[in-house]
């Protein structure tokens, strides 16, 4: 911070003369400033110099206008709100409630089973590995549900948003059409007891799931991204910025890791 | 008033002012719409509790914080905190000599592709005052308050981002005038 004894009276009388331009001062304050620049040149000519950034300002810089687009998805902010930000307050709304505290017990319950089947190998000291399987055990929900996904869109400013209404977070969300994994929706998931996101990606007939766990704290720092695979799915998970991805699908381990890499790439989210 | 209206009162009508304060701290459209977006999320979810007179100059806080958070994420380099103020406290506050050059440069007249690149460049702290001031036209009182600084501070930063603004263009000035 600049302490204004530091000021020299030149700087002083900048800080006025600004001031007076943009019609700030009280009249008795003004009619210094008008007083001084009849008699001092050199403020004179950086009153003009201002004047004339003022006229260039306005001549060049045109407002923004907002795209009917954007227009429409702002307005639509305060429709699809009023059930997605304030869940408990329509009877369709309580409906989904339950529904998510059904899900929660589905996800469990599968991820117990899969916890359980696979107890001799996948016993690691490793804390995300629970973790792990509830995700490959959620993907394969979502295979079995009617749709992989709660909110259906290939648009990224569909998707991103929803997850902010529903979560109050939300991780990237990238499209990787041209590199031939169309984003096909998200949802929501509940792993370790939170709801995080969960974004859903086509590659031809085969969905990959990403799922992004919200980082808490530093922790320690992951290998920069680890592969496995489990019940017949691949599994790649890396460390974003400010959430650990999970990709988990039955595509091919190198597609996989091609999506990934395409991924990270267009996030910028190394 | 239910908190559709409101969000249709208080937000929808300054959606492109909004647009373009995001357009000049985050330096795109894209970037710029995305971060609109968002802070009328936040706006919307914050509507039932607005007591601000100047609703206009709430959703604009809203969307320098957003743009301030986006930025803090997507580019760490370019953020820039009061910590700096002191940093750029040494970029001179001084007048140019009105002698310096005979053939006074207009900066009236200043090339407008230069006028836009001389205000990205400006420090994100200065740029947003100048923004706020000069294309939002929100008086320094109302900056001080959706920046949360003093208004000693807005007087400051708007008196270097315009000097700064104005060496560069002179300085883009001469360069063209020795050709010509």
């Amino acid at each position: 911070m600049i302490k204004p004894t530091s000021w020299s009276s030149r700087e002083e009388s900048l800080l006025l003369l600004n001031a007076y331009i943009d019609d700030e001062l009280d009249a008795a304050s003004a009619l210094d400033v008008e007083r001084r620049l009849e008699s001092d040149a050199a403020l004179k000519a950086e009153h003009d110099r201002l004047r004339q950034l003022r006229g260039a300002l306005a001549s060049t810089l045109a407002g923004e206008r907002a795209s009917d687009d954007l227009k429409r998805r702002i307005a639509q902010i305060s429709e699809s709100s009023e059930t997605v930000v304030v869940p408990l307050r329509s009877s369709r709304s309580s409906f989904k409630t339950r529904d998510d505290w059904r899900r929660l017990a589905v996800a469990a319950a599968l991820a117990a089973f899969v916890a359980g089947a696979g107890t001799y190998g996948i016993l690691r000291p490793d804390p995300a590995s629970n973790d792990v399987a509830a995700i490959v055990a959620d993907h394969r929900r979502a295979l079995l549900a009617a749709t992989p996904y709660d909110v259906a869109s290939s648009d990224r400013h569909t998707v991103k948003p929803w997850f902010d209404s529903k979560l109050a977070l939300s991780p990237q969300v990238v499209d990787l059409a041209a590199s031939g994994f169309p984003l096909a929706g998200g949802r929501v998931e509940i792993l370790d007891g939170k709801a995080v996101p969960v974004l859903v990606y086509r590659r031809r007939a085969h969905v990959i799931s990403v799922v992004a766990v919200p980082r808490v704290g530093t922790g320690v720092t992951a290998p920069p991204s680890l592969a496995e695979a489990r019940d017949g799915y691949f599994m790649i998970r890396w460390r974003g910025r400010d959430f650990d991805y999970f990709a988990v699908s039955d595509i091919a381990e190198g597609e996989l890791g091609e999506f990934v890499a395409r991924w990270r790439d267009a996030a910028a989210d190394h | 008033m239910d908190d559709k209206q409101r969000f249709a009162e208080v937000v929808l009508p300054h959606v492109d002012d909004a647009l373009a304060l995001a357009r000049w701290l985050t330096g795109n459209r894209t970037d710029a719409e995305d971060v609109v977006q968002e802070a009328c999320i936040r706006a919307f979810r914050a509507i039932s509790s607005i007591r601000d007179a100047n609703p206009r100059a709430w959703l604009l806080a809203i969307v320098r914080n957003t743009a301030f958070t986006w930025i803090a994420k997507n580019r760490p380099k370019v953020m820039v905190t009061t910590d700096d103020e002191e940093t750029f406290g040494r970029v001179g506050l001084e007048m140019v000599e009105p002698q310096a050059s005979p053939e006074t440069v207009l900066i009236e007249k200043a090339d407008s592709e230069h006028l836009h690149n001389a205000i990205a460049a400006l420090p994100i702290a200065y740029r947003e005052v100048l923004v706020l001031r000069e294309i939002e036209e929100l008086s320094y009182q109302e900056i001080a308050k959706a920046l949360s600084i003093p208004i000693g501070t807005v007087m400051s930063r708007l008196a270097r981002a315009r000097n700064l603004l104005i060496q560069r263009i002179e300085l883009a000035g001469t360069g063209k005038a020795g050709v010509a």
